[in-house]
């Protein structure tokens, strides 16, 4: 895919405090035209309207706001939106598939019943999926380990590593 | 957060040049302490200098050392094969830090940099904080203080270093490769840090728009062993409450040689080398052990809630020279 | 169970169908409060006290108001007056915000400011400047004075000094719990915006329509013109029952602005301004007789609480309960101190209870030399309620107990302390019984069916994730003789008919007694539609069901209208039944109605070098009556059982002794159980729909985290020797 990169800020547009960003979500370029300070939570929730990932503490202790970016799992409360300029994000909007069928770990996650109130969701979501890649799903303990970065105060973990575990390959 | 200007140059002098000329400015890397310090309102740079595009991405694997690049990403280097064969407490140290997102963002120099966990330094509305304001005092002496430090401190701060990686990174004696408006130096990790003690508001050598660009890691030599455990409460996904890194070579039942380092006890990764001295050339017993141990933390300055510390470090110790010992090279 | 059976698949309830909210939930398109915005939306950010105890004498915001973006700065001095809010049973509002300059805890809000982006917002809020007179703040619990609770009498049956007097064997012991905190992952908040007198807010209550009369009330509205939003919330376990200052914040700035305001707290936040479990002290004294039998009971707890809002309670409430000693006093005080609110958090005040008393009864145990199992089969009261002397409406705890141990291999326990061990390690078994009032509150609901054969249910209930909206659907299904595809349960909005909280693990029954009681009246609009022809001419609701489309005769399903058509006869589109709780009467009902009963067993491994403590398995067993859907259910007891965890080994919301703020309040600090601190958890039912509520549901929510504690504890005990009565029982505390 191809990406375009700003450098930025743009001092000629607008004051020294905003800064335009181009970045690619979920596979299509997006531009933003941000407060310098803005996360690239914020910007996803706010500017995008993609309000899938979620602000669970903004500090960077709860992994709700987890997205893609390069394909790797991150904290998007502690990313100012001006670093994924250029990067390609990936967020829970982007899993599904174009016909809108589920991603098979979404379809894993309700059928094991891995959520409750559902907010911490998302984030549990782009983690698993990036699970996966990394090739960490080798048992339920190396599952619970890399899987620690995102807290469920529901308790579903039982049922986040079932699915897993499903999705991986291993049989529900 | 406070408003600030961003500018994300590519070249190390330019971004060295433009945070040195504005003191108000300051380097962004990974943004992991960084950004949560901004939003606590901590630390308020008027100007963001982000270095997380300078090409010092990477590890080079050498004979006897790495040179890990300062923007390697914790991730990166848990992953790199070397580690895991030469270096295996780094890469225990790494998994152990922080979550894989963390990791993925975290950059190694970033990490030896990272501010203090104590809750009364981020908490801008807590006056006393000599680390943060110099002669206001230290709240956290009084109050609640669990994840703080008991060695390299006094009265006047009590802040952790919390880094995992910096522990074993210290116990093999690296060194880091500095920028700066002055040109390029090396400094021995042994001496980058300032104990608390030695003045509270001062957490190492650099200076106003010097930069860590890489980091140069000895390999242990072929024929040691290393390991790093952590303790915490949680099982995962928890700054330690004490650790202990080990590295040593044996010979038949005597420990020929060996490095020890810990963590989660001081206000800079402690460097045990009492215990080291006190156990090289001699026969595992665990009673050394715990004595090299005791020695280590004969110094340490507690408060009602640290003085737990003391015992389990020794008990880290103990544990980690047991498991090291009796393990097969 | 009043349905007949007869598509494919029913009957519906009972059945582990998926979450029907799943969907929407693992794409990030179910909408929350926090993803709510509107044309013209501002932003506020609250700002909150540094000291706990004065007033503030001056409050600068001057300044704040030449900063970009920043519309307004609200403080006592400039917040609209605010009407005293309602007293709300179990949900009760704290002081109307911003009304003077008084502080009564550190972390109290005093200043609101609104800017046009939260970034704005939250700048200018780090930069509001105060003076304060402050006043010596009472922060420690020895300075104040214990006082009763209006709604908790101490209680007594029999003697218990005499009961004492006769005992083989006495122990008697302290203990405490800390506080916790709620923390719903997601951050509490809301939307307000008002056109003309009408009010409109998302938020993330568990209690819409307490919240839509609070904010009538407080601001002099008709409640016909406020209008609450929560369809989704991201978790409450009671902290989303109070309706707290931060939505009269947002609605009286919304007000005061004539713009809709977003008003989301932060993490740190959570911890001061949505309640907590309150810090709390037990003495237990427990006697029995040589052979394990109980003859005295004694448990005096006291809680902490605010200066102005009344502690929780409920500490004490389930002790007599559960075992049939004949002496048996309770006596539960709190504390008032300049600390803030504390609230309901899951399985209030009885997660605490039933620590300090099943920790007790493993002492008790020990000192008799008896299987603590042995013990609480000895003395369960399973057929009659102790304190009124009627029978159970359900009491499934010997079975709970006996199952337990079966599956769990507790006769291979042996009983000495320290006496397995593993590879270095110290295994601990332990086990608690566990115990959860029952609790009912007035529901309504309505039910629709549609000519096209579609049916509705609407309810101002909530989902915090329980699974309201899935069990109501599969109820109706059954009720309706339809598939839950075809059934549309709405919620979370208070302009529907008014139903109880998610809370004290009674909606599910509530919400299902009230449907059941729509579907009768929806019977009888249908009939009325029923021409003079008609086989059913004449009939009454309860001689007719529901069933593909049709109305049948219950006896006789072959004699049947189709819906459809009797609608169309009338010109008709719909038709609709409301019903509302019904309950048997209890005084004359001749039985208790019961709550849940559990039992708990645990095994611990614990490395005594190092004080490292693992949760190696848990069997959880639960008597909820009966079971809606047992995959939802047992995810309620595997979520409870990781919060027992926590409350057993992490969970302490510290504050400083000197200044009364909250120490630790953020999640690097404060620690919740993770993913690799659960083991797999085991779930079992057991028990019969119980005989009080026609749904025989008895709620699961709560129940699986009462016990966890003790029987971790326990397990502790058996793995160490060591008997720890504080928690959490951390690293510290364990090495040996």
């Amino acid at each position: 895919m191809k990406t375009t990169r700003s450098t930025a800020p743009a001092p000629t547009t607008q004051d020294e405090y905003t800064v335009d960003v181009f970045t690619v979500v979920n596979g299509a370029p997006v531009q933003w035209r941000i407060d310098t300070r803005t996360t690239l939570l914020e910007a996803l929730r706010d500017s995008s309207g993609l309000t899938g990932t979620k602000r669970g503490c903004d500090q960077g202790a709860c992994g709700a706001c987890t997205v893609h970016v390069d394909g790797a799992r991150v904290l998007s409360c502690l990313m100012l939106a001006a670093q994924a300029d250029g990067r390609q994000v990936t967020t829970v909007e982007g899993l599904v598939g174009e016909e809108g069928q589920l991603h098979p770990m979404q379809e894993a996650f309700v059928r094991h019943d891995a959520f409750q109130c559902g907010f911490c969701t998302p984030g549990q979501l782009m983690s698993a999926v990036c699970l996966l890649r990394e090739g960490r799903a080798g048992s339920d303990a190396e599952i619970r380990e890399y899987m620690s970065g995102n807290l469920c105060r529901c308790g579903a973990y039982d049922n986040i590593v079932a699915a897993v575990r499903e999705a991986a390959g291993g049989g529900a | 957060m406070r408003a600030f200007v961003y500018d994300c140059p590519d070249a190390v002098d330019e971004a060295v040049a433009s945070v040195a000329a504005d003191p108000q400015a300051a380097f962004l890397a990974g943004g992991t302490t960084q950004l949560d310090l901004m939003k606590d309102g901590v630390w308020t740079p008027d100007r963001l200098v982000d270095i997380s595009r300078l090409p010092l991405r990477g590890i080079l694997v050498e004979s006897q050392q790495l040179k890990v690049g300062a923007l390697t990403t914790m991730e990166q280097l848990a992953a790199e094969p070397v580690v895991a064969q030469r270096l295996m407490f780094v890469r225990e140290a790494l998994l152990a830090g922080a979550t894989v997102q963390l990791r993925n963002m975290a950059t190694i120099g970033g990490n030896l940099l990272q501010r203090t966990r104590c809750r009364y330094f981020r908490d801008p509305t807590v006056s006393a904080c000599n680390r943060r304001s110099p002669d206001s005092g230290c709240a956290a002496v009084d109050g609640v203080a669990r994840m703080h430090a008991v060695l390299g401190v006094d009265e006047r701060c009590i802040a952790l270093h919390a880094s995992d990686v910096a522990v074993p990174l210290l116990a093999v004696d690296s060194t880091v490769l500095v920028s700066g408006p002055t040109g390029q130096r090396r400094v021995p990790l042994s001496e980058f840090w300032v104990r608390a003690d030695e003045g509270p508001s001062i957490e190492n050598v650099l200076g106003h728009g010097d930069l860590i660009t890489e980091i140069d890691v000895p390999l242990l030599p072929n024929g040691w062993r290393s390991g790093y455990l952590k303790v915490r409460d949680r099982a995962s996904y928890e700054f330690a409450l004490t650790s202990a890194a080990v590295a040593l070579q044996m010979d038949g039942d005597m420990i020929a040689d060996l490095r020890i380092a810990l963590g989660g006890v001081g206000s800079v990764p402690w460097r045990a080398r009492e215990a080291e001295e006190m156990l090289r050339g001699t026969h595992v017993d665990p009673v050394r052990f715990e004595q090299a141990g005791r020695a280590v933390m004969a110094s340490a300055f507690t408060v009602p809630g640290t003085a737990f510390k003391v015992d389990l470090a020794v008990r880290t110790l103990s544990r980690q020279l047991l498991t090291m010992t009796e393990a097969t090279p | 169970m009043t349905a007949i059976q007869s598509r494919p698949g029913a009957p519906w309830v009972g059945q582990g169908i998926d979450r029907v909210d799943g969907p929407h939930k693992v794409t990030g398109t179910a909408p929350y409060a926090s993803d709510v915005t509107m044309a013209g939306m501002l932003h506020a950010v609250v700002v909150t006290s540094t000291i706990a105890a004065g007033t503030i004498t001056k409050i600068d915001t001057s300044a704040l108001l030449t900063l970009p973006g920043v519309r307004a700065v609200f403080t006592h001095e400039n917040f609209p007056r605010l009407n005293t809010p309602p007293v709300i049973p179990f949900g009760d509002t704290p002081v109307a915000p911003l009304q003077d300059g008084r502080i009564a805890f550190h972390g109290q809000e005093i200043a609101l400011v609104v800017a046009d982006t939260p970034q704005q917002a939250t700048e200018a809020a780090r930069l509001v400047e105060v003076v304060y007179a402050p006043e010596p703040a009472l922060l420690d619990p020895a300075d104040g004075r214990p006082e009763p609770l209006s709604y908790l009498p101490d209680t007594h049956r029999g003697d218990t000094e005499a009961g004492w007097a006769i005992a083989d064997v006495r122990v008697g012991a302290s203990y405490r719990t800390a506080e916790n905190t709620n923390n719903p992952l997601g951050l509490m908040g809301c939307v307000a915006a008002w056109d003309g007198d009408h009010l409109e807010m998302h938020d993330t209550t568990q209690w819409p329509i307490a919240l839509r009369q609070t904010l009538a009330a407080v601001f002099g509205v008709p409640e016909s013109g406020v209008r609450v939003h929560v369809p989704y919330l991201g978790g409450g376990f009671g902290a989303g029952l109070n309706q707290w200052a931060y939505k009269l914040l947002a609605a009286g700035a919304a007000r005061a602005l004539g713009r809709p305001v977003k008003l989301m707290l932060t993490r740190p936040q959570m911890f001061r301004l949505v309640g907590h479990r309150p810090d709390s002290e037990h003495q237990v004294r427990l006697g029995a007789a040589r052979d394990g039998t109980l003859t005295m009971i004694e448990h005096r707890a006291t809680s902490l609480s605010s200066l102005d809002h009344p502690a929780v309670g409920l500490l004490t409430a389930g002790t007599p309960q559960v075992y049939a000693c004949p002496n048996v006093a309770t006596v539960e005080r709190t504390v008032r101190l300049n600390r803030r609110y504390p609230a309901s958090m899951r399985a209030p005040g009885e997660a605490e209870g039933n620590w300090a008393l099943e920790t007790a009864l493993d002492e008790l145990a020990y000192e008799l030399g008896m299987d603590p199992l042995e013990l609480r089969l000895r003395n369960v009261s399973s057929v009659v309620h102790p304190p009124s002397g009627l029978p159970w409406s359900s009491n499934a705890l010997v079975e709970c107990c006996k199952v337990g141990a079966e599956v769990f291999g507790w006769s291979r326990r042996d009983p000495r302390p320290s006496s397995m061990r593993e590879d270095g390690l110290l295994i601990g078994w332990g086990m608690a019984a566990a115990f959860y009032g029952a609790y009912l509150a007035m529901s309504r609901a309505r039910v629709t069916v549609y000519a096209d054969g579609t049916a509705a249910v609407r309810a101002a209930a909530t989902d915090i994730g329980t699974g309201t909206y899935t069990v109501i659907t599969q109820l109706a299904a059954d009720l309706l003789g339809l598939s839950p595809h075809q059934v549309d349960f709405q919620l979370g909005d208070s302009d529907l008919p008014a139903a109880a909280q998610s809370g004290g693990s009674g909606l599910a029954s509530s919400l299902s007694n009230a449907v059941i009681d729509a579907v009768t009246h929806l019977h009888g609009e249908l009939l009325d539609l029923v021409g003079e022809g008609s086989p059913l001419y004449g009939l009454r609701p309860d001689d007719v069901v529901c069933r593909d489309g049709a109305l049948c005769r219950r006896d006789d399903p072959a004699t049947q209208e189709s819906i459809a058509d009797l609608l169309a006869g009338q010109g008709l589109l719909e038709a609709s039944g409301d019903g509302r709780v019904r309950l048997p009467d209890p005084a004359t009902a001749g039985m208790c109605h019961a709550g849940g009963f559990g039992a708990r067993y645990v095994e611990v491994a614990i490395d005594p070098m190092i004080g490292r403590l693992r949760v190696r398995r848990v069997v959880s067993v639960t008597d909820a009556g009966r079971v809606l859907n047992p995959k939802l259910a047992r995810s309620q007891i595997l979520g409870a059982t990781v919060g027992g965890i926590g409350m057993a080994l992490f969970e302490e919301t510290l504050t400083d002794p000197d200044t009364g703020r909250v120490a630790n309040g953020t999640f690097g600090d404060y620690l919740l159980a993770v993913s690799a601190d659960v083991p797999d958890v085991e779930v079992i039912f057991v028990g019969e729909p119980d005989r009080f509520t026609p749904a025989g549901t008895k709620g699961v929510g709560e129940i699986g985290l009462v016990g966890v504690p003790a029987a971790i504890g326990n397990a502790v005990f058996h793995a160490t020797g060591r008997r720890l009565r504080s928690l959490p029982i951390t690293v510290d505390q364990l090495v040996m």
